[in-house]
């Protein structure tokens, strides 16, 4: 979908899980990453991509942009998420926009996370150890309405960076508390034994 | 209450034996006291009384017996012999007198009780052990014993004389016998009252627990009348209360023998050979029973205090007389009562059987023994400390019985009741696998639906275009992105599943948005968060999305507006989404504005939801109001 761009170059092109694994490497600025391939599910991708290079940005590729799985990918470790069937130059936008330290988010997702941080804030869930700061609740209920950066950052007279440093938190806070919500959710079902 | 045929409540007759042997235990107790008591170390002068009844001085002493009504003391006379005039220190022991007994050595009082004239205050029935004074003591000496007749008709019981120390003993005994038992009854029967009282309605058979807390009562108003140690009250009225408590144990008596042989049979008709007598009473006739048995109470008590008040020793004397043949007809009663009774029903209840033989037994004796022999029975006082101990027993021996049944019932509901409920569960279970089952078939046609409704049609428009060989590529182009549009549409509508409408409409906007950038129009949006909607399923949110974007569309197409606004709010539990524009409205009707109003009312209907359209000069708004 990106053949050429200005800055942007092509590192390779995997059809599978395993090639995607090969290519990985401190050379890669920007992992472009479908969910559905056909020898795994790659949101394992993202985890391992996320372990062995740090600085990598991950963005989802998505044909729908459904909330559920972009949300799986972000507490993977995923950066952002891009349309299947966008536009050449919205994809370059985007992809300069997570380099360039955005964090793109669509109303669907956030109010997934709100759903489901509201989920984990209830008595009987795990709670989350890193929990969300009024002023990120506040703009995930704001984004999750529909409304851009601009206008968030505008209704809460902060700069758009801002707002882009929220929901980065926000990611990042989700990734944390999926790891120690999986770990919970482990303990549960008996798949791992805590010392006393 | 029909007596049960359970194991339960078959007899006990280890218990009733257990019980027996305590009575037996009890009453040689009493018989070793009487003994004792009766055992006087002293010389018995019964035989050589001689006493000055009315009419004539002296005559020898045959106790006058009922002898009604009169009010001057009876005098018995003795003389001393000469082994206790010679004792350390004389004494008479009078064993009985039931009314006031006073001593004179040679026409000198010494000891005893009552006023030499007029009414006396108390009637003292003490058993009585008075010194006689040494300096008086001489063989022959002339011994009166003045007894005044008031209850007891001036009688006397045989009396001793003897050494002061050596009598002493046989005293006691009888102090014991005849003051302090009766105190013991006096409380205890105080407390079966009581517990009769308290117990009738939680028992249910309260006729009978009534009956029986009345006898108890009146037992115990007896002990008042009879006390021991001089009332606050004078003896006229001592007298008084003693035969109301009289009365009182008769008319209960009766009504409780009534109770108990009518509620514990098992036949209730009165078509007996001797009818009321012998058969069971209904529930109505023994109300009336104790309604009047109250009655006679109230009516026998007046008549028993102006009977008295008018005249207190011969009055005495005259309601004594009618309430001992009244006992004895009550007994008479009672007795031929539990004989029918246990003729109909047979020995069923040891319990019961021995109070009912026992306290009869009692009560005939001791009457004998008083009215007849002036001997004090011992044998009531035992009764009356067994009988309610061994009804209540009985009572409680059939409560039991009733009590199991009601177990083993409930036992087996129990048992049903569990069945009833892990069935239940199975087909819980099963239709919980149904619902879901069409849940999925019902979701699965919907989606199915869309789609066909949606971007079928339009990929199909494509193709007949394509064939036709009338597609440009721009136009193949902008088809393809609606048709990807409206299956994003599909998509973002089931996301709406897990969450709020918030974020369904919040996704929406980049639907309409590009649309009215490119037509110069304002977006105006106006979206509160609404938090859950837990009644706007995946369905209504695409019906919601296509109204929406019908009313767009329409605004776009013909109201040629500078803004459009879109409202998302909530009222308590309703939900208003509205789309409104500033355009001309539809004043001129066209036949895609009515096709596309008939769309979205069709789809409004579809989702429950309320459709108002308001157009005019200043613009166009669509609202839709749902529950959340």
């Amino acid at each position: 979908m990106v053949t050429r761009a200005d800055g942007l170059e092509i590192a390779g092109v995997a059809d599978t899980l395993a090639s995607g694994r090969a290519l990985i490497g401190p050379g890669v600025d920007v992992l472009l990453i479908d969910l559905a391939l056909p020898d795994g599910n790659g949101v394992e991708l993202i985890r391992e991509t996320r372990e062995r290079v740090p600085n990598i940005k991950i963005i989802v590729v998505s044909i729908f942009g459904d909330a559920r799985s972009v949300v799986r990918a972000i507490e993977a470790g995923a950066d952002g998420y891009l349309l299947k069937g966008a536009g050449e130059q919205q994809a370059e936008e985007a992809i300069r926009s997570v380099l360039g330290g955005g964090a793109p988010i669509s109303p669907a997702v956030a109010s997934h996370i709100l759903t489901r941080m509201r989920e984990r804030m209830s008595p009987n869930g795990p709670s989350p150890d890193v929990p969300l700061t009024e002023k990120e609740t506040a703009v995930l209920i704001d984004l999750a309405k529909g409304f851009r950066y601009k206008e968030v950052a505008r209704l809460h007279g902060i700069s758009p960076h801002t707002v882009a440093d929220h929901v980065k938190s926000i990611y990042r806070k989700l990734a944390v508390n999926s790891r120690s919500e999986a770990v919970f959710e482990a303990v549960q079902a008996g798949l791992i034994k805590l010392k006393d | 209450m029909t007596p049960q045929q359970d194991p339960a409540s078959q007899p006990r007759w280890p218990t009733t034996l257990v019980i027996l042997l305590l009575l037996a235990a009890f009453c040689g107790g009493l018989l070793i006291i009487n003994a004792t008591a009766e055992n006087v170390p002293g010389r018995r002068v019964a035989d050589g009384l001689v006493a000055d009844t009315p009419g004539a001085t002296f005559q020898p002493a045959t106790l006058p017996h009922w002898n009604c009504c009169s009010t001057e003391p009876l005098i018995f006379r003795t003389t001393l012999d000469a082994q206790t005039a010679n004792a350390r220190d004389p004494a008479l022991l009078v064993v009985s007198a039931h009314d006031n007994a006073r001593l004179y050595v040679d026409g000198v009082l010494v000891g005893g009780e009552g006023p030499s004239t007029g009414d006396p205050t108390n009637w003292s029935r003490r058993p009585r052990l008075i010194r006689i004074p040494p300096p008086l003591a001489h063989a022959g000496a002339v011994l009166d014993i003045e007894v005044q007749r008031s209850v007891g008709f001036g009688h006397l019981r045989p009396v001793y004389l003897g050494e002061y120390d050596a009598l002493y003993p046989s005293y006691v005994a009888l102090r014991v016998l005849r003051a302090d038992m009766h105190v013991a009854t006096g409380v205890i029967a105080a407390f079966v009252a009581a517990f009769c009282f308290a117990a009738a309605s939680l028992l249910g058979a309260r006729g009978l627990m009534y009956s029986l807390g009345g006898l108890a009562a009146s037992w115990a108003l007896q002990v008042i009348g009879l006390s021991p140690s001089d009332p606050p009250w004078n003896g006229a009225v001592a007298n008084g209360i003693y035969f109301v408590g009289y009365l009182g144990t008769s008319i209960f008596l009766l009504w409780f023998f009534i109770e108990w042989t009518s509620v514990f049979s098992e036949r209730n008709d009165l078509r007996h050979r001797l009818g009321w007598l012998t058969a069971p009473w209904p529930r109505k006739a023994r109300r009336a029973l104790g309604l009047s048995a109250i009655g006679a109470m109230v009516a026998g008590a007046a008549l028993i205090a102006v009977t008295i008040y008018l005249n207190p020793p011969i009055g005495s004397q005259e309601v004594d007389r009618a309430c001992g043949f009244l006992g004895l007809a009550v007994i008479a009663f009672c007795l031929v009562r539990v004989v029918s009774y246990y003729r109909r029903n047979g020995f069923r209840d040891p319990f019961e059987a021995s109070a009912f033989i026992f306290v009869l037994i009692a009560a005939v004796v001791d009457i004998i023994m008083v009215r007849f022999f002036f001997i004090y029975g011992v044998s009531l006082g035992a009764a009356v400390m067994f009988f309610p101990l061994a009804l209540l027993l009985s009572l409680a021996a059939r409560a039991r019985g009733v009590f199991e049944a009601a177990t083993a019932t409930a036992e087996k509901l129990n048992v049903l009741v569990e069945k009833r409920e892990r069935e239940i569960l199975v087909n819980m279970e099963e239709i919980r696998r149904n619902e879901r089952a069409a849940m999925l078939l019902e979701e699965r046609s919907r989606i199915m639906r869309d789609m066909h409704d949606g971007i079928g049609g339009q990929l199909l428009g494509l193709i007949l275009q394509a064939r036709s060989r009338k597609l440009s590529d721009d136009a193949l182009v902008s088809g393809l992105e609606q048709s990807l549009d409206d299956l994003r549409l599909v998509v973002d509508s089931l996301e709406q599943g897990e969450g709020s409408l918030t974020g369904a409409l919040g996704a929406f906007r980049a639907r309409i948005e590009p649309r009215c950038e490119a037509a110069g129009v304002t977006l105006d949006w106006q979206i509160e968060d609404v938090g859950a909607t837990p009644n706007i399923g995946p369905d209504k949110t695409l019906q919601i999305y296509r109204v929406l974007l019908e009313a767009c569309t329409n605004a776009l197409k013909h109201g040629a507006p500078t803004r459009i606004g879109v409202v998302l709010r909530r009222d308590g539990d309703s939900i208003e989404i509205a789309l409104a524009d500033d355009g001309g409205g539809f004043v001129q009707q066209t036949a895609a504005i009515g096709r596309g109003l008939t769309n979205m009312r069709t789809r409004a209907q579809q989702i429950g939801a309320e459709l108002a359209v308001a157009s005019g000069d200043t613009g166009t708004r669509i609202a839709l109001t749902l529950a959340a």
